[in-house]
């Protein structure tokens, strides 16, 4: 029994680390849009469509993919951008969550068009056999997970607090109108920062791809429900939130898997988000 | 006291189904595609069977749907002629693209009634799907 | 009319209901991502009652929309006070535990010799009622669009009365709304319910069109199409939803020129129009100019 809840714990970790990067990316996101991109799924599934292609078609090695990922879901990411946000920036925020989803069917259909099978292959992130510690299984490609994401978070934090364009960013994300007022391009610093998202959710994408060996269609929208129901836990707007957020949907998830089944864990995760809401602070029901 | 509401219940919708002779033995059928050389138009025989036999003269009119996005196709409904086996149908198949199809068969002529299929159509033709406990994303 | 007229005014029909329940949500400013999920109740309640409990479909209709308001309210008490996004969240994560919900929903009796009921993933067979009663395709697309127009008529006259107004006003501004004397959390809840009731109106009916539902059938690609429709369509009128569908099923889909490519087109021609138009094809101003337009050719109004 012990076991088993270390065992859990372990994998919920692993599988916490890559909805983290996801959420990461929707929370920078929100933060200097003050809305939700609910096409960053399917940008991220793009990527890892490229990826596919250049793996299908060349061979290419891992950390040719993983650049290709990136580059892919930050170029997806921008066309998004200037689509959906840059046009509604003072106007609805209606209209933008409705033109990214918009964006999101639209997306969807061009992976289904370029590579129209279920399910393709992805090369292996580790091609060995995962560790055995003390009784317990780890998998390498866990352990990747969970280093990418340590080393991200320290990055972004580098970038957020020891550059310029970091504290652009955050004058942005504290309140635009001042951030304005002192003279920052409030639309170049998002631009950065949807980039900057995109980038992580294209390493995301690349990470799970690479650690399941497969891509599927079902990509866009399963990044898209857990870094939402990451984000949300963690309190819509806070990065740290955002990890922790991620960290307990992953344990949660791992734990509710294994003794309750996969359908159980989903409504867990999802029942878990409504009592939050439902029963949630103060400043999530202040008009 | 519950078991006879169940007694109660279940007699009430056997006397409200009692359905007229024709729809007393439900048709079964079966679904083999070919794909043809045009993309998503695949050519496909329906095997119709009643109790076990075959069954012939009726007139299928064959439409589709797709259940993850239920509504949003319009496939143009095809009626399938008969084969060259008695219980054997065929008709050409216009989807707009691959993937999970529910396959709907209308059948008037000797037997009234409608017949939902679930294919996976891809570009080797169409696989009868079933459907695991596991829910669709990961 | 053939076949494939009827079913594509048959679907249009019924991703109506859906749209305008999406569209009343919206008027009283609030986004929800989860309208499918009444759509599916109404379908699951619908079918239950007419394919295991022998009810007559009207009958069944009726029931299936007070569960759907139920169901609705069920999900808005909790979590009307939210903000915005807050309160599109909670409906997204409430229509997808219904969904798994009815994967978990294994519920058959035997009728006939064969089992007949919903069977979690595998879905829910056997809803024949508008087969054996004879109601042919046709008949039962009439039907549906006589619904519809019940419905579009109601909207209607309610619109031009005072709930109309209170309608807009709290989705414009609540806090003046509020300051007016309207309980608006209390009116956003009716508005909930009717929405709630109106989509489980489209499920019982395309339950009954389709005699086959399933869990898949009620993801959350449902709703957000419901959401496009409405939104592209306009929110100035209830024909704004209408239009939205349309659009994307009628014409779109109608044409064969863009098979295969529909949603590419769909799509980005939803995020282009809303950036000239954030409100719809038909918003507020071009509904009010066309009202003028309408008036100035007929003086004796």
């Amino acid at each position: 029994m012990l076991a088993d809840l270390v065992q859990n714990t372990l994998d919920g970790l692993a599988a916490g680390s890559a909805y983290a990067l996801l959420a990461v990316g929707f929370t920078l996101i929100f933060g200097v849009l003050r809305r939700v991109n609910l096409c960053y799924g399917p940008a991220i599934m793009l990527g890892c469509y490229a990826a596919t292609f250049v793996h299908l078609s060349f061979g290419a090695g891992l950390l040719v993919l993983a650049l290709v990922c990136v580059l892919a879901s930050v170029l997806a990411g921008g066309y998004v951008e200037r689509l959906c946000f840059a046009p509604h920036r003072k106007g609805s925020g209606i209209a933008a969550m409705v033109a990214s989803f918009a964006l999101w069917m639209q997306l969807e259909e061009v992976a289904i068009l370029a590579l129209p099978k279920h399910l393709y292959p992805f090369p292996a992130l580790y091609d060995g056999k995962p560790i055995d510690l003390a009784g317990f299984t780890i998998r390498v490609e866990a352990l990747v997970m969970l280093g990418a994401a340590s080393v991200v978070c320290a990055a972004l934090w580098w970038v957020l607090y020891r550059t310029r364009f970091g504290i652009a960013a955050r004058a942005v994300i504290d309140s635009p109108l001042a951030a304005e007022l002192s003279g920052i391009s409030v639309p170049r610093v998002s631009m950065g920062v949807f980039a900057l998202a995109s980038a992580i959710g294209g390493l995301a994408g690349f990470l799970v791809s690479a650690s399941f060996e497969q891509v599927t269609p079902m990509l866009g929208m399963w990044s898209t429900f857990k870094g939402l129901l990451a984000m949300m836990l963690g309190g819509l707007g806070s990065l740290p939130g955002a990890v922790a957020g991620a960290l307990v949907l992953g344990l949660v998830e791992a734990h509710s898997q294994w003794f309750l089944g996969p359908q159980l864990r989903d409504l867990l995760a999802f029942l878990m988000l409504f009592m939050l809401l439902a029963i949630g602070p103060r400043w999530m029901t202040t008009r | 006291m519950v078991k006879a509401a169940l007694v109660v219940t279940h007699a009430l919708a056997l006397a409200l189904l009692v359905p007229g002779p024709a729809l007393a033995q439900r048709a079964l059928a079966e679904l083999a595609c070919t794909p043809t050389k045009t993309d998503f138009i695949y050519d496909c025989v329906i095997h119709l069977t009643r109790g076990g036999q075959a069954l012939t003269g009726a007139r299928i009119t064959v439409g589709a749907d797709m259940p993850s996005m239920p509504m949003a196709h319009n496939v143009r409904p095809v009626e399938a002629t008969p084969g060259k086996i008695p219980g054997e149908y065929q008709a050409m198949l216009d989807l707009e693209m691959p993937g999970e199809w529910a396959v709907k068969l209308r059948l008037a002529g000797p037997v009234r009634d409608q017949l939902i299929l679930l294919y996976d159509f891809d570009d080797k033709g169409a696989h009868p799907v079933t459907r695991s406990g596991r829910p669709h994303r990961k | 009319m053939d076949d494939y007229a009827v079913g594509v005014l048959t679907n249009i029909g019924l991703f109506g209901f859906l749209a305008i329940s999406a569209y009343l949500l919206l008027l009283a400013g609030e986004m929800s991502f989860g309208q499918q999920a009444f759509f599916g109740v109404g379908a699951y309640s619908g079918g239950m009652l007419t394919a295991m409990g022998g009810w007559p479909l009207p009958l069944a209709v009726v029931a299936a929309m007070l569960l759907g308001a139920l169901a609705a309210l069920m999900v808005a008490l909790p979590t009307l006070r939210l903000r915005g996004l807050y309160f599109a969240m909670a409906t997204l994560a409430a229509a997808e535990m219904a969904r798994i919900g009815f994967e978990l929903l294994h519920w058959q009796v035997e009728l006939e010799g064969e089992q007949t009921g919903p069977d979690g993933t595998q879905g829910f067979r056997g809803i024949r009622w508008v087969l054996e009663n004879g109601i042919e395709p046709g008949a039962y697309l009439a039907i549906i669009w006589l619904v519809l127009a019940m419905v579009v008529g109601v909207v209607i006259a309610l619109e031009r009365t005072r709930l109309g107004a209170t309608l807009r006003g709290v989705g414009e501004d609540p806090e003046l709304a509020a300051a007016l004397g309207v309980d608006v959390t209390r009116f956003k809840l009716g508005v909930a319910a009717a929405a709630g009731a109106l989509a489980a109106l489209g499920g019982v009916l395309y339950a009954h069109h389709n005699t086959y539902v399933e869990p898949r059938n009620f993801d959350i690609m449902l709703g957000v199409h419901s959401l496009a429709y409405a939104l592209i369509g306009g929110l100035g009128t209830v024909f704004g939803p209408l239009l939205g569908v349309l659009v994307d099923i009628g014409l779109l889909e109608g044409s064969r020129v863009f098979q295969g490519y529909r949603m590419i087109v769909f799509g980005g021609l939803v995020a282009l129009l809303l950036v000239f138009r954030p409100r719809g094809l038909l918003d507020e101003r071009t509904v009010i100019w066309l009202r003028r337009r309408l008036s100035s050719l007929t003086p004796w109004r």
